[in-house]
């Protein structure tokens, strides 16, 4: 009796392994046939980066779709940053891209190889994705080889955060917004930083970060000197001693010791010593200040012009912030531009996020975000309409591989704090990298 | 069939039948360990051998994820050793197995000892040694690591107490690699089980001979716990060192996945990740990968060839 007992349990066994086997290979064939009829059910998928105030937004924002297009249901996910793109590139790698994505300017030429997102022009032009209320260079911005592979949902722009309490605590006096320059600023870094004032914690407040780790204000300061940072076939239009020139800006402030300490950063990392207060001012993108505002607890965080080189010439530029983009192998494209189209234009999606992606490009939305006076969506929108004069540079489209340079700069940036390297080995360094990065 | 057949044999057969009916049971067991097993050989070869050989390809080739691999041949491996960033990925690595497995064993083999002894609650005392490395290779530990060496968090504050300088240790490169190895000796449990199974095993009488000789302790533990146990040690280090090398998680956590500050946490495996998965390098991460391999195996070579010359099999006669 014993045998036939094996025999069926192996049987059994390896039967059940192929079913299963079966069972998830043909698991994603269950929606796959297109539908003749538009306003059939289907399912797609959307993801974004971000954190849970963001993913709130996006709630609220789904279940006004699932109302006007109840045929769609949206399945949503989330991640980090840089594990949004870890997530993304495996997909891509098996082709299995969401259907619908929040995609950024960083990364949108490696993924437009081997052809991994939509080309979305055939629902812009037969009217599925209503673009009428958008500035047109700003669409531009998500066109590479003639394909329309995504569309920002808004702009940003560098400002200076300031901390009035912090700044008057130090007893230093913050430059001139609309004239000063690179050398102002480092002046009032220093004076903050050596007045030796202290929270009641007993940290000592700074006048800021060293600004110089971020390869953007890199960007910034080569655009104000009038450089274009990267040429229209991917190469560099600046050199090795415009690195170091770039870290030279605060040399004498690293070296006094006089920017906010590396080591207490990296220690209060996600945060930083501007949004605990310890430091007096924060340079970044203006759609920052809702994060700001919220991670410091300080009410009156405010908007300031960024430094230049000559004085008044702050050559700012719009950056088309949070693209949304389609996987090519999307099966329900119609689905996917609908979708899209839904967060770009509808007015109520302006008001539910307000100006926390940058403020919205479309000009319906941009009017539907509540302005209450003095709120920080009024505040942002109000800090981009003074500056739109200042606005005279389009944006500097990322090479290949900006992901990856941008993250070195970083990486070496911390180094350079650290005093583990020179300003000259951080410029060879950085470009050994970025050479393989952009071939 | 079969079971008609064997349900009309007469029970007084012939000699031969017992024996063929026993080649045949044993060939269905054969059979039946072979279904058994099919799950497991399944994940084997779909889920490591396939993997391998196809990273094994890639290592010679430029992949990025998006477009198909390009052979390169060696280039990837050229690459790797003018990489400022490999090379410090070796030596952080190697840092931390020099100092945290021997020391982690000493620690292991010491509570061990202790814990050999006839004690009340001894059981209570061995689970309480062994659970950090039951939770130990989790995140969330890795997490709470983080938040007791941070700046203000409770090690910085002890330290404060006794005057010394303030600031916690993650911030600072040059201490991120004691805080690991503290961490990773902290998490002696697996080794120390395995210790004190090995000086279960070894005979009472010989300690009770060295006595009437008038050894002492020192001496007992030189002569006959060190080299009664060596086979033990060999193995722990072994096991210990492979698993070193592979550390991955708890830097992950500890420096946000940046292997800072300032490379200091740049382990070899959180290099690689990076390299494939952050800067899109799936043939350079494959290329590491395999170097990573040929190491680690000339190492545990390396330590089988001297186990020769210390470690002590009971019944070798050595």
């Amino acid at each position: 009796m014993k045998r036939p007992f094996w025999k069926i349990t192996a049987l059994a066994a390896v039967t059940a392994l192929t079913l299963t086997a079966c069972a998830s290979g043909s698991g994603d064939d269950e929606d796959a046939a297109p539908s003749a009829n538009p306003t059939d059910p289907v399912t797609i998928n959307f993801t974004w980066w971000g954190n849970d105030d963001r993913a709130a937004r996006y709630q609220q924002a789904l279940d006004l779709f699932q109302e006007k297009y109840p045929y769609i249901t949206v399945q949503t996910s989330f991640a980090a940053f840089p594990d949004y793109w870890t997530q993304r590139s495996t997909e891509a790698a098996g082709r299995k891209l969401p259907d619908v994505m929040q995609f950024d300017l960083s990364y949108l030429r490696e993924f437009n190889q081997n052809g991994q997102l939509l080309d979305l022009a055939e629902y812009v032009d037969n009217g599925t994705i209503d673009l009428s209320g958008y500035d047109e260079t700003l669409t531009e911005a998500g066109v590479l080889d003639d394909k329309t592979i995504g569309i920002p949902t808004s702009t940003n722009t560098f400002a200076m955060f300031q901390n009035p309490a912090v700044i008057t605590a130090t007893g230093a006096e913050f430059p001139d917004d609309a004239d000063y320059t690179w050398e102002d600023y480092n002046e009032f870094i220093a004076d903050a930083s050596s007045s030796g004032t202290t929270t009641a914690d007993g940290y000592q407040l700074f006048g800021a970060v060293d600004y110089t780790g971020t390869f953007w204000f890199f960007i910034q300061w080569l655009l104000q000197k009038g450089v274009t940072p990267f040429e229209d076939d991917g190469t560099f239009g600046f050199d090795e001693d415009d690195i170091t020139e770039f870290l030279g800006l605060t040399a004498d402030l690293r070296a006094d010791k006089l920017v906010y300490p590396i080591d207490r950063g990296t220690s209060l990392l996600p945060k930083g010593g501007f949004t605990v207060n310890e430091s007096a001012t924060e340079m970044s993108w203006d759609n920052f200040l809702a994060a700001y505002t919220a991670d410091s607890g300080t009410q009156d965080i405010q908007l300031a012009q960024i430094p230049s080189v000559e004085p008044g010439e702050k050559h700012l530029f719009f950056k088309p912030s949070m693209l949304l983009s389609a996987g090519a192998n999307t099966e329900h494209p119609e689905a996917a531009a609908t979708l899209i189209n839904f967060l770009l234009t509808d007015p109520e999606v302006g008001t539910i996020f307000g100006t926390s992606k940058g403020v919205p490009a479309d000009e319906e939305q941009r009017a539907a975000v509540a302005t209450e006076e003095g709120s920080v969506d009024a505040r942002v929108i109000a800090y981009e309409e003074e500056v739109a004069e200042q606005v005279t540079e389009s944006t500097p489209i990322p090479v290949k591989g900006f992901g990856t340079i941008e993250a070195k700069w970083k990486t070496l940036g911390e180094e350079l704090a650290y005093g583990t390297i020179t300003e000259e080995d951080f410029a060879s360094q950085w470009f050994a990298e970025a050479e393989l990065a952009t071939s | 069939m079969t079971l008609t057949a064997e349900v009309t044999t007469p029970p007084a057969a012939p000699a031969p039948a017992p024996g063929s009916a026993r080649k045949r049971r044993k060939a269905a067991e054969t059979r039946a360990g072979y279904a058994f097993l099919t799950p497991w050989l399944l994940g084997f070869f779909l889920l490591t051998a396939g993997p391998m050989l196809a990273s094994l390809y890639l290592a010679f080739t430029n992949y990025n994820l998006f477009a198909p691999p390009e052979f390169t041949g060696l280039e990837n491996f050229r690459l790797l050793f003018s990489d400022p960033s490999y090379l410090k990925a070796w030596q952080v690595t190697a840092t931390y197995v020099l100092f945290g497995t021997p020391i982690k064993l000493i620690a292991a083999l010491a509570v061990a000892m202790l814990l050999n002894t006839r004690r009340r609650g001894k059981g209570f005392y061995r689970s309480s040694f062994y659970m950090p490395s039951l939770v130990g290779a989790s995140v969330s530990i890795a997490i709470v690591w983080k938040a007791m060496f941070i700046d203000d968090g409770i090690v910085d504050q002890i330290q404060q107490l006794f005057g010394a300088p303030a600031g916690g240790w993650v911030g600072d490169p040059n201490r991120t690699m004691p805080m690991l190895v503290l961490l990773t000796v902290w998490q002696f449990g697996a080794p120390m089980v395995i210790f004190l199974a090995g000086l279960k095993q070894i005979p009472n009488e010989l300690y009770e001979a060295a006595s009437v000789d008038g050894a002492g302790p020192v001496r007992k533990f030189r002569n006959i716990t060190l080299p009664m146990l060596s086979p033990v040690i060999f193995f722990n280090l072994l096991l210990e060192t492979i698993h070193a090398f592979q550390i991955f998680a708890s830097a992950f956590i500890i420096s946000n996945g940046t292997g800072g500050p300032a490379r200091s946490t740049l382990f070899y495996t959180l290099y690689l990740y990076q390299r494939g998965f952050v800067d899109f390098r799936m043939g350079y991460a494959s290329a590491m990968a395999w170097v990573l391999v040929v190491v680690v195996g000339v190492i545990t070579v390396i330590f089988f060839r001297s186990s020769k010359f210390w470690v002590h099999y009971s019944g070798e006669g050595k």
